[in-house]
């Protein structure tokens, strides 16, 4: 039985009502100050910030630190620290994988402390709307994210431009770098001998020319011979090098694709691919994390998903499951990989400079179907995250 | 309850409803168990209304239900007078709530808990950080970090975040948890001053003698059950009347006393007969007793009624609860 007093005690003054200007709290957009408080509150995990620096900026710059200083002190047993070979073997092979893994973890962080440390009740009586207090942890998480991978990828295309070796070797041969075609076949009219006796071309050189003992016979010319059967006769010192010029222009095209160290161009789009990488990390483990409510398997479940399933489902092509393999969201990402890239889970669009490999291993996926996969992902685990924390009882 | 369409009928509505928080067969189940069960609750605006029941018997459930934290399976309720969930937003606007033990990020300082906190309110909640601090007594360690704070001052900060919103209804989950006599002291006073301030403030606790101290009015809650509700001081004078006798040769007493009309139950303490007798018992049994006693023969030295306490009076209501039908 319950009894209900039904006159109230006398009540003082109603409070003065409270200035409400500015107070949204029903929209599902978050304010700038909870992303800046929500920044503020991941920025604060001293340990979750070392191991963000650590891998994103630490061990590539430890790398590099250990081969400028062997190359220093020993150049002849330690070659360049930087160079193009060491940008695309770190960025595809360290910052890449390790991007994507500390990204998640910090997302698995965001997605879940709220709710395990206690904070999730206050926030929710606050009366914001949760949509809100979800969405507010994407920017947060990603202003701290996307500046560390770029500072981590700075450092390595500083060390990998500015200490890179100063020429390059094509057909065994020594020629500078970065020459345009014109430049090419001046130093080819100046280096005729090298050229004829060493950069491919469907003739044998002038009879009058001697290979015999390695690229060309020095900086005092070509050696005229007695002509011999099956090779063209003696040329003129003109001709030689008309037809070392004629070569160069030949070879200008495997020339240009070997590069001291990596172009602007294929910097830009590294840079974009892994903070791409990163970025699904982010948000897909604030997802999983969120609607698994804790963060340890959370984590352990991205970790699965980076190290041992996608490369797994990347490689081989599984009968009656390859959309399914299709669908997987490293799988997406590698087919985006920029051409000039060493092979990531064995693919990807590398093969050289400016190429699709031919050779790649990877599950075959377009374009437009790898970025539908990495659209879907990011805003179906935002979807199933958010929905989580709307529904979820405080 | 009736929702309203337009926020300007809303608001003026909600300011002119007397009670800051309304309930009508409210129910919450957990599978097969209630643990909210066909709730009516009334708490007046500006009163401190204290929430009772013992452990188990579903104080923080309805607190959760009314603050949004789990969802309600039946039954209406409204808070500040903003139909609830329908006006959630609206609602707890004006509303700061400790729910259970108060948990915040440990390797933040409570200055930037209550940043965060603050940011999901209002604009103007950043600007009634360092006061809220202030009032709870711990702005001197504002800027230390809470996993260093005590049980108490966690509690403290707890009260501080529901100060951010400069609350017309303040609900309290068992705050006076982890406070020193001088903390609970403190605490009972500030909650006399929000009330003096024209707020309302639910307490929900198990401590019936800080209860009584502190608020006006109270509901008995058990097994999900509001069973009692209304003013202390009528819901105590309907309690039993219990009487000290101390007299020669208690056992010759009670025989005495059981012989007559009196009624009631009569035992044997330490200190002589414990007599109680039913609620509504006009004061003329007292000298009745007195009369019996003396003309048996039996000196009284002392006949002092025991004013019916809070907690007694809690005791006889869940314990006739508990009691076969």
């Amino acid at each position: 039985m319950t009894t209900v007093h039904d006159t109230p005690i006398p009540v003082p003054g109603l409070l003065p009502a409270t200035d409400s200007s500015g107070d949204h709290r029903g929209s599902w957009i978050p304010t700038g100050g909870m992303i800046a408080t929500r920044l503020m509150e991941l920025r604060k995990r001293r340990g979750l910030m070392i191991a963000l620096l650590v891998v994103n900026i630490g061990i590539p710059s430890v790398f590099l630190l250990i081969r400028l200083l062997g190359h220093a002190l020993d150049p002849k047993s330690y070659g360049p620290a930087g160079g193009y070979d060491i940008f695309t073997n770190l960025v595809a092979g360290v910052m890449y994988v390790f991007g994507f893994i500390v990204a998640a973890t910090l997302g698995c962080t965001a997605g879940s402390v709220d709710l395990t440390e206690g904070m999730f009740r206050h926030l929710v009586v606050t009366g914001r709307s949760r949509l809100a207090l979800y969405l507010a942890r994407i920017p947060a998480g990603l202003a701290i994210i996307v500046p560390m991978v770029a500072v981590g990828f700075a450092i390595v295309c500083t060390v990998c431009v500015f200490a890179a070796t100063t020429s390059i070797n094509y057909q065994g041969t020594n020629v500078p770098p970065g020459l345009s075609v014109t430049g090419l076949e001046t130093w080819a009219a100046n280096h005729p001998d090298t050229v004829l006796c060493n950069f491919p071309s469907p003739q044998p050189p002038p009879s009058n020319v001697d290979c015999g003992n390695g690229p060309g016979p020095g900086p005092s010319g070509p050696v005229f011979k007695e002509p011999q059967a099956g090779v063209p006769g003696p040329a003129t010192p003109a001709q030689i090098r008309a037809e070392a010029v004629q070569i160069a222009q030949q070879n200008y095209g495997g020339y240009s694709k070997i590069f001291l160290y990596p172009s602007n161009s294929l910097m830009i789009k590294a840079g974009l691919w892994i903070e791409l990488e990163a970025a699904i990390g982010f948000i897909v483990g604030l997802g999983l994390a969120s609607l698994l409510g804790q963060r340890t398997v959370a984590v352990i479940l991205m970790i699965v998903l980076e190290v041992i399933l996608t490369p797994l489902l990347s490689r081989h092509v599984i009968p009656h499951f390859v959309n399914l393999e299709r669908a997987m969201v490293g799988l997406a990402t590698a087919h985006l990989e920029p051409g000039g890239m060493p092979l990531v889970f064995g693919g990807g669009g590398g093969g050289g400079p400016g190429g699709v490999n031919p050779g790649s291993l990877l599950v075959p996926e377009s374009t437009t179907v790898a970025v539908c996969v990495i659209i879907a992902w990011v805003v179906g685990w935002t979807a199933l995250g958010a929905w989580r924390m709307m529904t979820r009882d405080a | 309850m009736s929702t309203a369409t337009l926020p300007g009928t809303l608001d003026s509505r909600a300011a002119q409803s007397d009670w800051a928080v309304e309930t009508h067969g409210l129910t919450k189940r957990f599978g097969a168990h209630a643990a909210v069960n066909d709730v009516e609750l009334l708490v007046p605006r500006g009163s401190a209304f204290g929430y009772l029941g013992p452990n188990g018997a579903g104080k923080t459930t309805l607190i959760r239900v009314l603050l949004g934290l789990t969802h309600a399976d039946a039954g209406t309720m409204a808070l500040l007078g903003y139909p609830v969930p329908a006006h959630r937003a609206q609602a707890l606007a004006r509303v700061g709530a400790i729910v259970d033990e108060p948990r915040f990020h440990g390797h933040l300082t409570g200055r930037q808990n209550l940043q965060i906190l603050a940011a999901a309110r209002e604009p103007a909640a950043r600007d009634r950080i360092s006061s809220a601090l202030e009032r709870v007594g711990i702005l001197q360690r504002a800027d230390d970090r809470v996993s260093k704070y005590s049980m108490g001052m966690r509690q403290r900060l707890g009260v501080a975040a529901c100060l951010l919103g400069d609350p017309q209804l303040l609900i309290l989950d068992e705050p006076m948890n982890g406070l020193d006599p001088a903390g609970m002291q403190d605490m009972r006073d500030m909650i006399l001053s929000l009330v003096a301030e024209g707020r309302t403030v639910v307490l929900s606790s198990h401590l019936l003698d800080e209860v009584e101290r502190t608020c006006d009015a109270v509901a008995i809650v058990d097994r999900g059950n509001v069973i009692r509700q209304g003013p202390i001081a009528e819901l105590l004078s309907g309690a039993s009347l219990a009487l000290e006798v101390d007299c020669a040769e208690p056992d010759r007493a009670r025989t005495l006393l059981d012989r007559t009309t009196i009624g009631g139950h009569i035992g044997v303490g330490t200190k002589g007969l414990e007599i109680t007798l039913p609620s509504g018992t006009p004061p003329d049994v007292i000298a009745e007793i007195n009369r019996v006693l003396v003309e048996g023969g039996i000196p009284v030295y002392r006949l002092q009624p025991i004013q019916a306490s809070l907690e007694s009076w809690f005791l006889q209501v869940t314990s006739r609860l508990g009691a076969p039908e």
